[in-house]
């Protein structure tokens, strides 16, 4: 027995949470991150757990780490020197992207300018059809022309993406055999070997994004592995995946594609597990950190998956959690426009300097300012006395937006919270919109150093019910690592009519998937315990530009039970869309093939039970819906299951703070989660 | 403003968000591919005088923010709770705009009275009529656009008018399509009202009533302000489109903006007449008709992205809309094509407001491009395939602070277009080329964004192509303050051939197996001086291969040399390029085509015109004006002269235009007897 180990990388703070396999505790840490020196974070971390826990590293039997080194190096720029080579005469795939822009309304919209700009672009003379058959076979000579040309632009690595290759790979491996050949020195990614799925400009940009940050994300894990090693873990590491689940560091270095949202998703994967243990049939996981906000939909213990989430201003098509960004967070600021209307944000005092109350120099007023205002925050200290709290600097920054408003300095306050929440309140009804969702049967689950400062105030504008704040609420994506499932996805293009025609494309586009899987998981992962394959298709309705992804039966496959599949695409769009045609043909687009291994689950202990009421350790005044409240303060460490208490309430931990407001009754239950519930 | 700023804000959010759950609504319900690939369909939520106070900005078109209910809310006699109306009649209180689109409402009751209405469109593929998809630029009569239903009750109390649904679904092509979009229109209305149900819960009642009252209020503040940002004056700006009609002469857009203070008076005396093709837009006169409103809510969004979209910003603006023209034609003229002349028209009003601040305001896009569909039997399965295959759009104009968008951008931002592996997966024709025109971008400071084209061969006979808003074949998206015009479009069969036929603006051809069919946009055009431009920033464009070397030296006077540019030859062909200009350079960069057209079709003979035509009986105006213009013709050409022959040379006094008139008012006796009669 030992120690299992989750570490989650963000801008501000680096998560710990350490499990403990043989009393099932579950401590946490959060520690400052370094930016600067990429891997020191973890060594610091380690030792400090050490120190606090007497983990010596060699006990440590499972380490996962989630990181964000892919998604900075492409919002800050810094990935290689990029070459692509297309289809001759396609060459400008991602300048036109598909066409469409941020903004609309706005005459001056742009495009990002593409990872790969147009003069690291080349042509190759070849085509291969929609069928996969050979037009034009491809011809050396303007590989070579193309490799002259990326070694004249300074040129580290190519992605070959050429039409049609989804269908047809032979091409592509043709034009990286002659770049081995001719210049071994440069890096080769097949777009048809990151993401084989039809659509160029999808499987060219989750191809560039892919190579673009290959170089700092295969550093950057060689940094933890040594740093790993020098500290004497003798544990693989495992890298979280936007998938939700994880894979060796040693296969991130090459498979980057399948990084990039690493701890975002495993935010949701914590999140899901917390579902599941409550039981909430459907669930909305919201993680506020300084400048946004991460929301999630939650399906009887599921994330919900999606492509084309964003990395940075690019879209990357491979299966990711499916997670929206909203740009507000503690450090939002407030602000009022010319015509005395209170805005929040966008513009965010991020960590540095951070909200005013943090002494660093911010001198407006955020929206932790304006919980510190209303008397929520400020009354311990936050992320393991990282922070020192001024209330005074709070109140001047607020007072400022008191004076435009013309309402007294509680009141600014709390009108900035109140346009805050709304204004998330207007993105998540998008996000349920979108899904058909109706919000009031939604559990919310709050996390990250903010969600649960705000959880409350969201809930009641949504009409949900109820608010759970985990055990762990600012160290939940490092959580969500320990308990992520070894787990990766295939897909093949085969673009047929729902026939009998179908059925042996099918069985045989399975097997060879399923083969895949198992190299996959067994050769790569090293995984030699059971597995779990979850076949699925993208299946639409002939005319359609969009597709479901259908699960489907092993037997169906294997019996080519055309009736079954067809059934299961007509309920589903049904469900999602509000209708059904029966009688139209039906295209299966894509084959896909998740592929699962369980590593043992931690068994964590359950949370103590409470022996006696909860007593506040003290009272303070709080200020919300336009009156001062006495409200409790409790101490997260002395609540046990079963413990009951009323808003206005302060929970204070080591993490994060939880703002009860008065209407909301809280109980903890047998799992250690505050459940908060909005009395009517 | 009635209601505290906070709340307001607050009730904002909530009603940005009730809008936009029904647009998400009706997306994601709605059950033909053509609404969910263009996303041409519109929600939000009117006063119960019908002004949109909300509206989603995240789906659907862009060019409804201001649209007004007013005229048809009031043609329904009294309302019922649970009671949902609809029209798509484009001559029935202008409200719809060509006839596909099929508008609905319905009012939000709180304790028996109306509090709001929610409100919507969508543009069905096809409302039956002469041709399939009911939009043709031939047609001439509304009558042949397809069925027109009346403002009419589709719903009563709750309860579906079953007989006027049977009647519409007789009269098209795809009724299941019709029917199940339109069942998506009234889901995304029932959730519009259920989300002022809550909102009056929320707020209550007297905070909802005056609060949506306020945010009118609050976007025409806004508006206020920014147009009270830009230079008083009078700014007169003309644009055309290639043909008034097939095989027609151009049709002029003009317009005199006036901005006095913080409004703006719109005067479009100088427009063509009504055409006898399907480019009118059918605004009834209405001087904040939603049409006229598009260019100028893209104006004052990009001068200021903060504006709070809704139609309080319009109260800024009036218009002038003479009778009988193509801004404001006379039933029936048909209306099917409007979506050509509105974006021609958002270009004017641009021209109009670059002039009053060149230095916030971008030159010309591409405004759009042909949609291209194809019409063909699967050689493979041996069936028919009718599918689009793309919109062919063109990039956005230079900008004070940057180039513009390549390939599409500004005005043309909400379309998407199809992969090409999706397109050869689903339509039989092979697809050659595909991406950004070279040297297309009108040179300047700041170049204008390039244009795209794609080159495909058909595989099967008979073959048709459509290429729907083809245009700006004659006429270029104009540069400003030295910055150039963009490439004229191009569509072109089988180039490079000993068969290659220059297809112009056509938009229909049948085309058959081993034919090719080339494509491309316009350009945008350029803002700024050319030769002003950034030298690192013209050879990076040669490297990008936006620029060829050959324009590079001949339109930015970059002298190339070895990886980069000569900076001393530069500097030289730059000052010799300076000095040899002459003086008086203009305003605008219109390009050849234009620039030609303008000798003998100035301003001065086209306002002599204008006011010849507005004397004449809008029936006769077309006929009356393509006589001129081919009398105009018969001068250039030298037959046939009016007073001076053998001068082939037309003055610009307008004395040789109303000489042609007189001649037309003597050859049909019929036209004097209507002008006097």
């Amino acid at each position: 027995m030992g120690y299992r180990v989750g570490v989650d990388i963000g801008g501000t703070f680096t998560d710990f949470c350490v499990f403990d396999e043989d009393s099932g505790a579950l401590e946490t840490l959060k520690v400052l991150s370094r930016p600067d020196q990429p891997g020191a974070e973890v060594t610091t971390g380690l030792a400090e757990i050490t120190a606090r826990h007497g983990v010596t590293p060699s006990a440590i039997s499972y380490f996962t780490h989630g990181t964000t080194v892919g998604v900075n190096t492409v919002i800050q720029r810094k990935g290689a020197v990029l070459c692509l080579f297309t289809t001759e005469n396609f060459e400008d795939v991602l300048e036109v992207a598909r066409l469409k822009m941020p903004d609309p309304y706005d005459l001056f919209s742009t495009r990002a300018e593409p990872l790969v700009t147009r003069d690291r672009v080349f042509g190759i003379t070849e085509r291969i059809l929609v069928d996969g058959s050979v037009d034009v076979p491809v011809d050396e000579a303007s590989v070579r022309r193309a490799i002259d040309g990326v070694r004249a632009v300074g040129g580290e690595a190519v992605v070959v993406a050429l039409l049609h290759a989804y269908r047809n790979a032979e091409h592509e491996r043709w034009v990286a055999s002659v770049i081995r050949a001719e210049a071994p020195e440069l890096d080769v990614i097949l777009a048809s070997a990151v993401w084989p799925v039809i659509r160029e400009y999808e499987r060219t940009v989750t191809a560039t994004v892919a190579g673009y940050v290959q170089p700092r994300v295969a550093q950057y894990l060689s940094a933890l592995q040594q740093a790993l090693s020098d500290a004497g873990v003798i544990a693989e590491a495992m890298i979280t995946k936007s998938n939700g689940g994880v894979m060796t560091a040693e296969i991130g270095k090459t498979d980057c594609a399948q990084m990039l949202l690493s701890g975002t998703a495993s935010g949701v994967i914590g999140a899901a597990s917390i579902a599941r243990g409550t039981g909430a049939p459907a669930a909305m996981s919201l993680d506020v950190g300084g400048t946004s906000a991460d929301v999630a939909i939650i399906i009887g213990g599921q994330p919900q998956y999606g492509v084309g989430e964003m990395i940075g201003e690019f879209p990357i098509h491979i299966p990711t959690v499916s997670v929206t960004s909203i740009g507000e967070g503690g450090g939002s600021i407030a602000w009022v426009d010319g015509h005395g209307m209170l805005k929040v944000g966008p513009e965010s005092a991020g960590s540095s300097p951070g909200p005013a109350c943090y002494g660093k120099g911010g001198e407006r007023a955020t929206i932790t300012d304006a919980l510190v205002v209303l008397g929520f925050l400020g009354r311990a200290a936050l992320g393991y006395s990282a922070v020192e709290m001024h209330p005074e600097l709070a109140r001047t920054a607020m007072a400022a937006i008191a004076v435009q408003l013309a309402m007294s300095v509680e009141a600014a306050a709390e009108a900035v919270v109140r346009v805050a929440v709304s204004g998330m309140y207007l993105e998540v009804s998008k996000l349920v919109s979108r899904r058909g969702i109706d919000p009031r049967e939604l559990s919310l689950i709050a996390f990250g150093g903010a969600g649960p400062m705000l959880a409350c105030w969201l809930a009641r504008e949504l009409s949900m019910r109820e608010v759970v704040v985990p055990r762990v609420p600012g160290v939940l994506s490092a959580f969500g690592g320990l308990i992520a499932d070894i787990k990766n996805d295939f897909i093949r293009t085969i673009y047929l009519d729902l026939d009998e025609a179908a059925i042996e494309p099918m069985q045989q586009g399975f097997g060879d998937l399923a083969r895949q899987a198992m190299v996959w998981i067994r050769d790569e992962q090293g995984f030699q315990e059971d597995v779990a394959m979850f076949p699925s298709a993208d299946i639409r309705y002939r005319g359609q530009s969009y597709e479901i992804d259908t699960p489907l039966e092993a037997t169906w496959i294997e019996e080519g039970d055309i009736q079954a599949i067809a059934g299961t695409f007509h309920n589903l769009h049904e469900q999602v869309y509000e209708h059904a045609d029966r009688a139209a043909k039906i295209q299966i687009i894509n084959l896909r093939l998740v592929v699962t291994g369980q590593p043992p689950k931690p068994a964590f202990a359950p949370a103590p039970k409470a022996s006696g009421s909860l007593v506040a350790s003290r009272q303070v005044e709080v200020f919300h819906d336009g009156e001062l409240h006495l409200a409790d303060i409790h101490a997260r460490v002395d609540m046990a299951a079963g413990h009951r208490f009323n808003g206005p309430a302060i929970i204070t931990q080591d993490d994060c703070t939880t703002c009860v407001l008065a209407g909301f009754s809280g109980v903890v239950d047998d799992a250690g989660n505050l459940i908060l519930t909005r009395k009517d | 403003m009635a209601i505290d700023k906070v709340t307001l804000e607050v009730l904002k959010n909530h009603c940005r968000a009730a809008a936009e759950s029904m647009a998400f609504t009706l997306y994601r319900t709605a059950h033909s591919t053509f609404v969910k690939e263009t996303e041409d369909f519109t929600t939000g939520l009117t006063t119960s005088d019908g002004e949109t106070f909300a509206t989603p900005v995240e789906l659907g078109a862009t060019w409804f923010v201001g649209l007004n209910y007013k005229t048809v809310i009031e043609m329904i006699d009294a309302y019922d709770e649970g009671d949902i109306c609809m029209t798509n009649d484009p001559y029935s209180g202008h409200v719809c705009t060509h006839s596909p689109d099929m508008h609905v409402w319905k009012p939000v009751f709180h304790e028996g009275k109306i509090v709001c209405f929610v409100v919507g469109h969508i543009h069905n593929t096809d409302v039956g009529g002469a041709v399939p998809a009911s939009i043709s630029r031939t047609l001439s009569e509304v009558h042949q656009e397809g069925i027109r239903i009346p403002p009419a009750k589709v719903m009563r109390k709750g309860v579906f008018n079953q007989e006027l649904i049977d009647v519409m679904l007789a009269n098209v092509r795809m009724p299941e399509q019709n029917w199940g979009d339109l069942k998506a229109q009234i889901a995304a209305m029932n959730t519009g009202e259920r989300r002022v149900h809550e909102m009056i819960g929320k707020f209550g009642i007297e905070v909802f009533r005056e609060g949506i009252g306020d945010l009118l209020d609050y976007a025409e503040a806004q508006a206020r302000a920014i147009v009270a940002e830009l230079a008083d004056g009078d700014y007169f700006f003309a644009d055309y489109m290639d043909e008034d009609a097939a095989d027609g002469f151009p049709c002029r857009l003009a317009l005199t903006l006036r901005i006095r203070g913080e409004t703006v008076e719109l005067d479009f005396t100088g427009s063509d007449p009504q055409v006898e093709s399907s480019i009118n837009m059918p605004t009834g006169g209405q001087e904040r008709h939603a049409l006229l409103m598009v260019g100028l809510i893209y104006v004052l969004y990009s001068l200021d992205t903060r504006l709070f979209l809704n139609s309080g910003v319009c109260r800024v603006a009036s218009s002038v809309l003479p009778e009988g023209t193509i801004v404001n034609p006379h039933f029936p003229a048909a209306v099917g094509l409007r979506t050509l002349s509105v974006q021609r028209l958002m270009g004017v009003i641009f021209g109009a407001f670059v002039q009053a601040a060149p230095d916030r305001l971008p030159s010309c896009p591409a405004s759009g491009g042909p949609i291209m569909n194809v019409n063909t039997i699967d050689n493979r399965t041996g069936r028919r395939v009718v599918a689009a295959i793309g919109p062919i759009t063109g990039g956005a104009g230079g900008d004070p602070w940057r180039d513009g968008a390549e390939g599409s951008g500004a005005n043309s931002s909400f379309l998407k277009n199809t992969p090409v592996e999706i397109n050869e997966a689903e339509v039989p024709i092979k697809i050659q080329r595909y991406g950004l025109t070279p040297d297309s971008g009108g040179p300047g400071k700041h170049r204008g964004g390039l244009a795209l084209e794609m080159r495909f061969e058909a595989q099967a006979p008979n073959t048709k192509v459509t290429a729907r808003n083809m245009d700006r074949s004659r006429f270029s998206s104009w540069g400003v303050l030295s910055g150039e015009a963009g490439s004229l479009s191009r569509f072109v069969l089988n180039p490079g051939t000993n068969r290659e036929r220059n297809l112009g603006n056509i938009d229909f051809l049948s085309i058959d197996p081993g034919d090719v069919v080339h494509v491309g946009s316009g350009g945008a055009g350029g803002w700024g001086d050319p030769l002003e431009r950034d030298p690192e920033l013209v050879v990076q464009d040669v490297r990008r291969g936006f620029v060829s070397r050959g324009a590079a030296e001949s339109r930015y006077g970059l002298v190339l040399g070895d990886g980069g540019y000569d900076k001393a030859a530069t500097v030289r062909l730059r000052a010799e390029r300076v000095a040899a200009r002459l003086d008086g350079e203009s305003f605008f960069d219109f390009g050849k085509g234009r620039t030609d057209f303008e000798v003998v079709w100035n301003h001065g003979n086209y306002d002599v015109l204008t006011e010849l035509l507005a004397a004449t009986p809008v029936h006769w105006r077309f006929f009356v004006k393509h006589r001129v213009f081919e009398a105009i013709d018969g001068i250039i050409a030298g037959a046939g002269a009016v007073d001076e022959p053998g001068q082939a040379k037309v003055k610009d006094d307008g004395s040789d235009v109303r000489a042609c008139y007189q001649r037309v008012l003597k050859e049909f006796p019929q036209l004097r007897a209507a002008v006097e009669g």
